[in-house]
């Protein structure tokens, strides 16, 4: 049941209406009036179950997985060839429904041996009290003692000749005939997995001969009984993949239990998410999300100091489940003695109790970035962290981080004890995070690096750190600023053709600030910004690990006589604060400007490390034009210095015609950035552009290095990571890329 | 007591019918019965050597009988079939007890298994027979052979099936043992096992067991004829308020959940009565085999379904579920029919099997079954719709050919 505005008190509820679906809103509708005054608008059960798993099929990214021995995988479904399919809805029995389109659909078979049947007979026989515990206990359990296998009957020979293996299952509690025992005399463990697998497997079996007689490719299970549980959805998948002998597959969601509900709360037509797109949902997992999984209990935390004090609690009581995260003492790797979780591998292994399911924020102004050369191919994370060692790697990376982020972050609210209260409590549910997810790297669904990136910032905006980099990004900033007026007196003085060069040499330099980076950090402590800048650049010799610079120049300059429209609207993602925007990436928007091309600087809307935000650009940029009258003209015509004006007593009559600099941000706070999900200001942005240039490892090499655009586009990074340089492009540290794709 | 019970139930008839001449053993050993058939000779009956003009020929006339016992009683079977000197004729049974070796057919998984054992204690080597071929040997001779042996079940009602021979395949057979094989069967010779479920008789006798402290098949069997399942399922009528949920065409008396009202009381095991659990246990056993059964029929176009196997044994509530299942899920268009020798198809196919019997054995008479339409090998007696010619104990009169 869904409520709509739940009041606990008061006698305004008379009135009240709630949706509501499944037999027991037709059982209950009289008490639950009587009692709370609440009238239950029956919604019908199929039509609820049906909607919720349309819309969560389509609208949420990484919604459905499979899952075979032990391994989940997520699937991407592609919402114009979602239909037809087959849902299985597993409560206290089980419906199979076939699903031709929204609303179209029909209820083709079901079973009434469902959970109701697993939790009925697996009280009876074992006295557990609860479903989980009745789950729990399957995990233990050994179902030989119980099963009669093949190789019961055939004295351990398989019966090779119909394609029955010694292990399979020949008669299921077929043993508990043939010896002179009682229910005492069987581990509850082991009844617990017979009676387990034994439904789990005659419903994927109905389910695919279901599947089978319509002609559906696809089976998507949910419903309370699967509970995220490894081996009731391992035992379901070989059930299908065994009778269609691969050809069908059983997939699963990760909101399984909801579907219901989730229908009801459609039903709602005043809410207007009929039509929500997959773009608009940003899934957020809140610092309890490790602990408890998906369970409810109680209301959600909505004050601060309730976190942290639960979190202390959590401590305090020894309760951490998931294997303890080191917390890395500054100067040591930290992580020495780190292994793999041992439970790993168990086919046994339980997500129980875990929903796996975070909270949804809706985000009605998220839209996709318009300028994919194809949406459906489009893959954010250029590392997949579904590989065991790169999620290790990181893992380390992130947990070395964590003090030095904490210590920033805790001076960034003023070093106060409460902000070191908050910093621990932070550092714990990040810890807690990162273990659950070396633990069950698809806990949160798909996980790339940009997830665990975003994460961890998410994680410091729930114990309010806002921006724990600030003090460093301005002073940054200032020094940059300094020497902004020489760089730029520098670039003048070339032709056009050596400056564009220098400009890029110049980006690629400037592109080594980046607290992201552990080596770049160790840098800081050797010299001053300006003074690495210069070395940085000095540094800089072609070729590039990557160099297509001689491509983006005959774009930009043409050969021969033949001289190239310039571009019309470039979009420059722009990554750190300090010299990496204002003495790498805004003389290079400059110049851009300078050829006629309108440029649109586009940066994160909330703080994530060092980077630099779309609020705190235009400051920059009002401070860049007060030397440099071409960046004036354009932050003027873009609107950047209506507020900034005030503090430009001597703006001179600038040209009128100066094409526009603006700044958009992306909608995103995280290093890197996924494109399916970008501010609908960027996307409108984006309609007239025909150059993109992204710049920086997050938004250029973590994410998007792989994208393919409509329009040109340049990526530009420098690698400030042994790993990922050796990995990528077969590199070493501080190499660069310069990348140019022409429009495809 | 059980063991009382065993011999004295094969032990009567034993010694009643050992006076007779018993040749062609076969047996199937399964993972909870071990069924037996064989033939015996009529004591006054004489070698006919004429039957079809050759004098090489002569014909048997005697009956088959059908027995069955526990595989976990096989140490009892042993020792009373040593104590017996029961012979055991692979061939013509004769000269048998001059032979210490004999060969018996034998099929199901405990061929295998108890092959040793049944070599030391006995001297019997046991010839293997592939079980499916088996079972559809039998199911096929059955078909073909029998009159009246198939019937279909429904609200109490038995209705025998007149199967037309030429019109018999394909069909599916359905083999209810511990598990459930389920078979395509194309033509006398031509089947393929498409399916099959490990919900079967074994999980039936053994949940029951465990959940009613039933100690036999037959007792548990008993125990759900007087049970309701009203009380232990969740029927759909419970979620829904005693409403029906028609829309989807489900009626409020129908099970949403086997078991599914144990969750949701305070109850324990012990509150429960055994008659109802053993009822809720058939039901949801029966309904489940019907259902995938009509679904694997369905998938191959196959109009006829055919039970059998020992979970059945013409108890008429298994037998009403499984047709209602089938009935419910193919909306009519589909009938689950039984056989009257459900439990021994496996044993008469392996029975059948002699047919095939090793030429290296010069001495013995081969002996070559004569059913094969029926319309001669049957005693006339048994040709009548008369089913009870079929004999309470399962017998079946009939003549061999034996091959000199």
């Amino acid at each position: 049941m869904d409520s709509r505005r739940w009041q606990s008190k008061g006698p305004s509820t008379e009135n009240t209406v709630i949706k509501a679906t499944g037999g027991g809103a037709y059982k209950f509708a009289d008490l639950f009036k009587e009692r709370l005054g609440i009238s239950i608008e029956k919604e019908d059960e199929m039509n609820c179950l049906v909607a919720g798993a349309n819309f969560l099929l389509k609208a949420i990214r990484h919604e459905a997985f499979t899952h075979m021995e032990g391994q989940k995988m997520f699937v991407q479904i592609d919402q114009n060839d979602l239909f037809p399919y087959l849902l299985v809805n597993i409560g206290s029995g089980v419906s199979m429904i076939k699903v031709d389109g929204d609303g179209k659909f029909q209820r083709v078979s079901g079973t009434n041996v469902g959970g109701g049947t697993y939790w009925g007979l697996g009280k009876l026989l074992t006295k557990c009290e609860s479903f989980d515990e009745l789950l729990e206990l399957s995990q233990r359990g050994d179902n030989r003692t119980i099963d009669m296998l093949v190789g019961d009957i055939y004295g351990g020979m398989d019966y090779s000749k119909i394609g029955l293996s010694a292990s399979t299952i020949a008669s299921s509690f077929g043993k508990a005939i043939s010896e002179n025992k009682g229910l005492d005399d069987y581990r509850p463990e082991d009844i617990s997995l017979s009676l387990l697998r034994m439904i789990s497997y005659n419903i994927g079996q109905i389910s695919y001969l279901n599947a089978l007689r319509f002609g559906l490719k696809r089976i998507f299970f949910g419903g309370f009984f699967i509970r995220g549980h490894a081996y009731t959805m391992d035992t379901i998948s070989f059930a299908v993949h065994f009778w269609s002998k691969g050809e069908a597959q059983a997939m699963f969601l990760r909101h399984e239990g909801f579907l219901g509900a989730l229908g009801a709360f459609m039903s709602y037509e005043k809410h207007g998410l009929d039509d929500l797109m997959v773009h608009q949902l940003v899934e957020r997992f809140p610092m309890g999300a490790p602990y408890v999984g998906g369970n409810i209990h109680g209301p959600p935390l909505g004050d601060l100091n309730e976190k942290i004090s639960w979190m202390e609690k959590f401590v305090q009581k020894g309760t951490e489940i998931t294997a303890p995260v080191p917390m890395a003492p500054p100067g040591t790797t930290g992580l020495g003695g780190f292994e793999v979780p041992s439970s790993k591998g168990d086919t046994l292994r339980c997500d129980a109790s875990e929903l796996n399911v975070g909270v949804l924020h809706l985000v009605p102004s998220l839209e996709v970035f318009p300028l994919f050369a194809d949406p459906k191919r489009y893959e954010p994370n250029t590392i997949d962290l579904s590989d065991r060692s790169e999620l290790e790697y990181w893992y380390t990376v992130l947990s070395e981080q964590l003090s030095d982020l904490v210590d920033k972050a805790v001076a960034s609210e003023g070093g106060t004890d409460d902000a070191e209260r908050r910093g621990d409590a932070f550092a714990r549910a990040f810890s807690a995070h990162l273990a659950r997810l070396m633990e069950e790297p698809a806990a949160y669904g798909k996980l790339g690096l940009a997830n665990l990136l975003e994460l961890r910032e998410e994680c410091l905006r729930e114990f309010h750190f806002i921006d724990a980099y600030r003090s460093i990004k301005q002073r940054e900033n200032e020094a940059s600023l300094a020497v902004l007026p020489d760089l730029l007196k520098e670039l003048d003085s070339m032709t056009e053709e050596a400056r564009m060069l220098t400009l890029i040499e110049g980006v690629l330099a400037a592109n080594i600030f980046d607290w992201g980076s552990r080596a770049c950090v160790d840098l800081y402590h050797k010299g001053t910004i300006i003074e690495i800048y210069r070395m940085s650049r000095n540094k800089m010799q072609r070729p590039w690990r990557v160099d297509d610079f001689d491509v983006f120049k005959e774009r930009m300059f043409g050969s021969g006589d033949k001289k190239p429209e310039p571009h019309k609207r470039a979009l420059l993602f722009v990554d750190n604060s300090g010299a990496d925007i204002v003495l790498g990436m805004l003389p290079l928007a400059r110049e851009l400007l300078r050829r006629g091309t309108e440029v649109v600087l586009v940066a994160n809307s909330l703080p994530a490390l060092n980077d630099v935000t779309a609020m705190e650009v235009p400051d920059i940029v009002a401070e860049a034009a007060k030397h440099c009258d071409i960046l004036r003209g354009a932050a003027e015509a873009g609107g950047l210095l209506v507020d900034a004006m005030i503090n430009i007593q001597d703006s001179s009559k600038e040209s009128p015609s100066s094409v526009p600099l603006m700044v958009v941000e992306n909608g995103c706070g995280s290093p890197c950035i996924d494109l399916r999900q970008v501010s609908s200001e960027l996307a409108a942005a984006a309609k007239d552009a025909d150059l993109v240039i992204l710049e920086g490892m997050g938004r250029a090499l973590h994410t998007n290095f792989n994208a393919r655009f409509k329009c040109d586009a340049l990526k530009l990074a420098m690698v400030k990571n042994q790993r990922l340089a050796e990995k990528l492009i077969k590199g070493n540290i501080y190499d660069c890329v310069c990348r140019f794709e022409p429009a495809c | 007591m059980e063991r009382d019970g065993f011999e004295k139930n094969l032990g009567e008839k034993e010694l009643r019918k050992s006076v007779d001449e018993v040749s062609n053993l076969a047996l199937d050993i399964g993972g909870s019965l071990i069924k037996m058939v064989y033939f015996s000779r009529n004591s006054d009956s004489s070698v006919d050597c004429s039957s079809n003009g050759t004098l090489n020929n002569s014909i048997l006339s005697g009956r088959l009988h059908f027995e069955k016992f526990e595989t976990r009683m096989i140490d009892d079977w042993i020792k009373f079939l040593s104590t017996k000197q029961f012979r055991f004729c692979g061939s013509q049974c004769n000269q048998a007890s001059a032979n210490d070796t004999n060969i018996i057919k034998a099929t199901g998984g405990g061929a295998f298994k108890f092959a040793d054992l049944l070599k030391e204690k006995l001297g019997i080597i046991l010839d293997k027979e592939d079980e499916m071929d088996c079972l559809v040997t039998g199911a096929n001779f059955l078909l073909k052979a029998v009159h009246d042996e198939a019937f279909t079940y429904m609200n109490g009602e038995k209705e025998y099936v007149q199967i037309d021979q030429k019109d018999l395949y394909p069909y599916l057979l359905v083999n209810i043992g511990s598990g459930v094989s389920m078979i395509k069967v194309d033509s006398d010779s031509k089947f393929e096992r498409v399916s099959g479920t490990s919900v079967g008789g074994g999980t039936f006798l053994g949940l029951g067991k465990l959940l009613t402290k039933c100690r036999s098949f037959d007792d548990l069997l008993e125990l759900s004829h007087q049970g309701n399942n009203r009380e232990i399922d969740m029927l759909v009528g419970d979620i829904y308020g005693g409403m029906d949920y028609s829309k989807i065409g489900l009626a409020s008396t129908a099970i949403a959940s086997s078991f599914g009202k144990a969750i949701s009381k305070e109850q324990e095991l012990e509150d429960y009565r055994p008659e109802d659990i053993a009822r809720s246990l058939l039901r949801m056993i029966s309904n489940n085999i019907g259902q995938i059964a009509y679904l694997n029929a369905l998938r191959f176009g196959l109009k006829r379904i055919f039970f059998g196997g020992f979970f059945i044994r013409g108890h008429a509530y298994t037998m009403d579920t499984i047709s209602v299942a089938v009935n419910f899920w193919s909306k009519g268009e589909a009938k689950a029919m039984f056989l009257r020798h459900e439990g021994f198809l496996g044993a008469l196919g392996a029975f059948m099997s002699y047919e095939k019997n090793d030429p290296a054995d010069e001495a013995s008479h081969q002996i070559v079954k004569q059913f094969p339409n029926g319309s001669y090998c049957i005693e006339d007696g048994f040709q009548s719709s008369d089913s009870t010619n079929a004999s309470d104990d399962g017998c079946i009169t009939c003549r061999l050919q034996v091959t000199k």
